[in-house]
């Protein structure tokens, strides 16, 4: 009868076909017991050789190179290029197209930074220095150029408003019997 | 090939890099076999599973168990370290204090009107 087990995804599964032999395989090499022979583990697990841990992430002996040991809870993850999935090949026949990402391929531990919908590491059409030059100069030169504005007002000669009807004087609160002073704002 | 020059925001293609064709040192082209053989043998395992007709269950990926396990337990490889202890006083412990002083004196300054 099969070994099932409740894996983290919270699905219970049975191990099937080819992963099952590989983990018989792996359990067998070494001293390791059970689930723990595939889970990610750290680096000094006693029984683990290090030949073993880049066959449990099915990356090469060469290519494998685990994430800076300094104490932020890595383990013996492996450190995979930091390329977003929006950098790969948009062309070739993922295994989940919308993840770009093959079956049991190695997952970059952040991987889900990384999606599509998140951070993009494509190569961007200008170099940064130039976007950087390109933005700040604009921003910084309208913001110097409102500064002045602030500073150095200009506009049309203008004096105060003038108002009809005796500069308003029912509007302003002025009672109707007093006789307001006669205003004129104007020159014929 | 020599004047491909690659799209705007996107990266060259494996199968027009150079290295594929003009780089035939035997150990990189081993490397390159090897990880060629690596996929080849996963793509393979994908798609048995896939295809089996028998198959009642969900294909299970082992590299996503993987991944997540190790995300969810960074703990048992934790040490406390200069950065470690810098960062948790950072985030843990300054914010309590901070914040503390300041909904306090926010609280008696502008409470009382």
């Amino acid at each position: 009868m099969r070994v099932s087990f409740v894996s983290q995804s919270s699905q219970c599964q049975e191990m099937a076909g080819v992963g099952f032999q590989r983990w018989v395989r792996t359990l067998s090499k070494g001293k390791i017991s059970g689930i723990s022979g595939l889970l990610p583990a750290c680096r000094s697990a006693s029984g683990v050789s290090k030949d073993m841990l880049p066959g449990k992430y099915n990356i090469r002996v060469e290519d494998y190179k685990p994430i800076a040991d300094n104490g932020e809870g890595y383990g013996d993850y492996p450190q995979l290029p930091d390329r977003s999935q929006q950098d790969r090949d948009p062309a070739y026949q993922w295994d989940h197209p919308d993840l770009r990402r093959n079956w049991n391929e190695p997952m970059h531990w952040d991987f889900d930074m990384f999606i599509r919908n998140r951070v993009d590491t494509s190569p961007t059409v200008v170099p940064w220095s130039t976007m950087c030059k390109q933005l700040f100069g604009f921003v910084g030169f309208m913001l110097f150029m409102f500064y002045l504005g602030d500073k150095f007002p200009a506009y049309q000669p203008v004096g105060p408003k003038q108002f009809p009807y005796n500069n308003l004087h029912l509007e302003r609160g002025g009672s109707p019997d007093v006789e307001p002073e006669e205003v004129k704002n104007y020159e014929i | 090939m020599a004047d491909y020059r690659e799209a705007p925001l996107a990266t060259r293609p494996k199968t027009l890099d150079p290295n594929e064709y003009f780089n035939l040192s035997p150990d990189y082209r081993r490397a390159e076999a090897e990880r060629a053989a690596l996929r080849a043998g996963l793509k393979r395992q994908y798609q048995l599973q896939l295809n089996n007709p028998h198959r009642k269950e969900l294909i299970e990926d082992p590299a996503l168990n993987r991944w997540v396990y190790a995300r969810a337990n960074p703990y048992n490889h934790f040490k406390a370290t200069k950065k470690t202890s810098l960062l948790g006083a950072l985030f843990g412990v300054a914010p309590l204090f901070i914040l503390y002083y300041v909904f306090k004196t926010d609280r008696v300054c502008y409470g009382g009107r």
